[in-house]
């Protein structure tokens, strides 16, 4: 579908309104921050319950609540003769973050799969309350290190919403930027790991070298390998500078190169397709009811993504594809990352090409949705990010987040419903989740 | 039919020559030098105030503490640390001014033999320490030919890489794995987070730090360390460190 097809469906429903954005906002709670976006509307419209049912995800946030561990998805019952539950972690076996999962099976299917997460919690979200913005966004980087550039991005466009501060373009530009590039990375990284779980050796090695020269590239440009210092507010240390641009205008065209030999032959490979073919599938009903987002959203057939839907500058001035995928299993999740690699080397392309003269007034933030109050929404490379910040006075007083995994994890778990215990790598990788985004 | 290895040497991927030769410009970012004054004497006051985690001391820097920000390089201070910097005491970390940290002295566990296995826990991070790690095994450091390998069980491992700041819940998770690895062992703390708790210390349910926890071998400082300091590290504590003092 292109573009302007986008554009011409009824703004306003998909706007951030007011009083539409603070019913999904919760200062508590994982179910907070849900999109509103068209397709939802419509399932809901046909009658189904509001998923998750509000009893569910009441038991289900008494349980977590401030006790941790506790469950990522709501509590279901899975009884049968002869199952039997056997937690796998916090320290499992090839998933390098701490986190666990309790598997319900009796021998090799998987009956129930429940993550459970907090193992890791920091309490970042929380320890943010009287610092001042630069102070709080140097912590924000390190609640995801691997997608720091988008939850600095939404951060800063939600504290800069509550205070009605206005941006330079280039600012935004440079957000932009380190998001896209953010963007490769990660989607590169999580082909990589599931090539890898596939034993494709010699493949996924290339794959995770090439994630590396992108790791190198942002050290080189921004002064930092995952972009931690390089949209700070006021004078940050890492500026992207003329030679910077130009460094990355050299590098970027032999690395898009590389991926598209690189992948064409992974989607050649008769037997890395069958593998995560029908694979940890999500069905369309499903992840739209429990509000899924990103790619695992769009692996499903529906194309939302923040970038098309939320105006900021400057995607409302690029040419910006928006890939989506039928089957909704791994498979999918793979082809819509890999097209979304190359969606995002057009746009550092675009970027780079019409970079902004410096000077000319600031863009505007968008409206708060209370006196001091301000969400921020950006397209991670899992998926819709949302922050909301109540600051005032450059200082921060509260801060929420509802993130991609936080979304996802329940559609992970649904997936792996019937599945063999061997397919549990090839999915988990496929959704991007990071412990990190949830235990905050 | 494709042909992987065919695109493969067509692409002549560069692996790192680390430890034979010094690491390149392209393997050593700029965070991967610990900052510090150009030369000796009493810090700026400048410098001092503007450090987020209070790593800057009006005499040292606390190399344990930094979360590599930059910001004190815009009041005087440089990245001027060595890339291979890691310790065998926490307290090594704090650099009085222009001082360099004193050639590896730690006697190395020489009983590791040649080839090592190492397992990644996660006590709290931020995934960018677990990436570096993981990033070890990547063509463009290929740690196997160094004999470094990951292994996913604690009981065929020789070193412990501990990444994040402990959380209470992983204190016992932890320990476990420490104790079920065979002697002789080692542990590597790696980035700000287990030295000192990073950017998160005084946060509550955190402990500040590894200490009382398990025995550490080996302190790399950084958020995150590279992957040549993590390489540097593991090469240390399994004798085969051939840097110069
Ligand atoms: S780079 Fe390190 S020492 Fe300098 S301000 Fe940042 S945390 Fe402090
Ligand atoms: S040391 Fe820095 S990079 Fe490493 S886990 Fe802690 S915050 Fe993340």
């Amino acid at each position: 579908m292109t573009r302007s097809a986008w554009r011409e469906e009824p703004a306003d429903r998909f706007a951030l309104t007011p009083d539409r954005a603070l019913a999904y906002v919760a200062p508590e709670g994982a179910f907070a921050l849900y999109n509103d976006f068209a397709a939802r509307d419509s399932v809901l419209a046909t009658g189904l319950a509001p998923v998750p049912p509000a009893e569910v995800v009441a038991a289900w946030r008494d349980q977590g609540g401030e006790r941790r561990p506790h469950r990522l998805v709501p509590p279901d019952t899975v009884e049968g003769y002869g199952t039997f539950t056997f937690p796998y972690g916090p320290i499992s076996m090839g998933v390098p973050e701490s986190g666990r999962f309790d598997v319900v099976t009796y021998g090799e299917r998987v009956l129930e799969l429940t993550p459970i997460g907090g193992y890791k919690a920091r309490r970042t979200l929380p320890s943010l309350a009287g610092r001042p913005l630069a102070d709080a966004a140097l912590r924000i980087e390190r609640l995801a290190g691997n997608v720091a550039a988008a939850h600095v991005a939404a951060f800063l466009a939600a504290a800069e919403s509550a205070q009605g501060t206005g941006v330079p373009t280039r600012e935004l530009w440079t957000r932009a930027l380190a998001q896209e590039l953010q963007r490769i990375y990660n989607h590169v990284h999580v082909l990589g790991r599931i090539a890898e779980a596939a034993s494709q050796n010699v493949g996924s090695a290339e794959t995770h070298a090439l994630a590396e020269q992108i790791l190198r590239l942002q050290g080189h440009v921004f002064g930092h390998r995952w972009l931690f210092g390089a949209l700070l507010p006021g004078g940050p240390p890492r500026r992207l500078d003329l030679d910077g641009r130009r460094a990355l205008a050299a590098a970027l065209a032999p690395r898009s190169k590389e991926f598209e030999e690189l992948w064409e032959l992974f989607l050649d490979s008769r037997t890395f397709v069958d593998r995560i073919q029908g694979t940890c599938p999500v069905a369309r009903e499903l992840a739209v009811r429990w509000g899924a987002v990103g790619p695992t959203l769009r692996a499903c057939g529906v194309p939302w993504d923040d970038r098309l839907r939320v105006p900021v500058v400057p995607y409302t001035d690029l040419f910006l594809a928006l890939p989506h995928e039928r089957d909704g299993d791994a498979l999918a999740r793979v082809l819509v990352r890999v097209q979304e690699v190359r969606s995002s080397f057009l746009l550092l392309e675009q970027l780079l090409d019409r970079w902004p003269a410096d000077g000319g007034a600031p863009e505007e933030a968008a409206p708060p949705v209370a006196p001091g109050r301000g969400l921020g929404r950006v397209e991670a490379p899992s998926g819709d990010l949302v922050y909301d910040v109540r600051a005032r006075d450059g200082r921060i007083e509260a801060v929420a987040a509802r993130t991609p995994s936080d979304a996802n994890w329940p559609l992970f778990s649904f997936g792996m419903r019937d599945a063999v215990f061997t397919d549990f790598h090839f999915a988990f990788e496929s959704f991007g989740l990071v412990f990190a985004e949830t235990d905050r | 039919m494709p042909s992987w290895i065919g695109q493969a040497a067509h692409r002549g991927i560069l692996t790192s020559r680390y430890p034979r030769a010094p690491a390149t410009e392209a393997e050593v970012p700029m965070t991967a030098r610990a900052p510090g004054p150009p030369a000796a004497g009493p810090l700026p006051a400048a410098a001092i105030s503007v450090c987020p985690v209070g790593a800057i001391g009006e005499r040292a820097v606390d190399q344990g503490r930094c979360i590599r920000c930059a910001r004190c390089l815009a009041h005087g201070l440089q990245p001027v640390g060595p890339v291979e910097l890691t310790v065998a005491r926490a307290e090594a970390l704090v650099a009085p001014p222009g001082a360099r940290d004193p050639p590896a002295p730690a006697p190395p566990l020489a009983s590791l033999g040649r080839s090592i296995h190492v397992f990644l826990v996660d006590v709290g991070s931020c995934n960018a320490c677990n990436l570096e790690v993981l990033g070890i095994a990547n063509p463009l450091y290929d740690a196997a030919r160094l004999g470094i390998f990951f292994t996913n069980s604690p009981r065929h491992a020789d070193v412990l890489l501990v990444v994040g700041v402990p959380t209470e819940e992983m204190v016992e998770p932890l320990r476990r794995a420490y104790e079920a690895m065979p002697a002789p062992k080692s542990v590597i703390a790696i980035g700000a987070c287990p030295i000192s708790g990073g950017a998160f210390r005084g946060n509550p349910g955190l402990r500040p730090s590894l200490d009382g926890l398990v025995p550490v071998d080996r302190f790399v400082p950084g958020c995150p360390p590279a992957p040549i300091q993590i390489l540097d590290a593991l090469l240390t504590v399994s004798g085969r460190n051939r840097r110069e003092g």
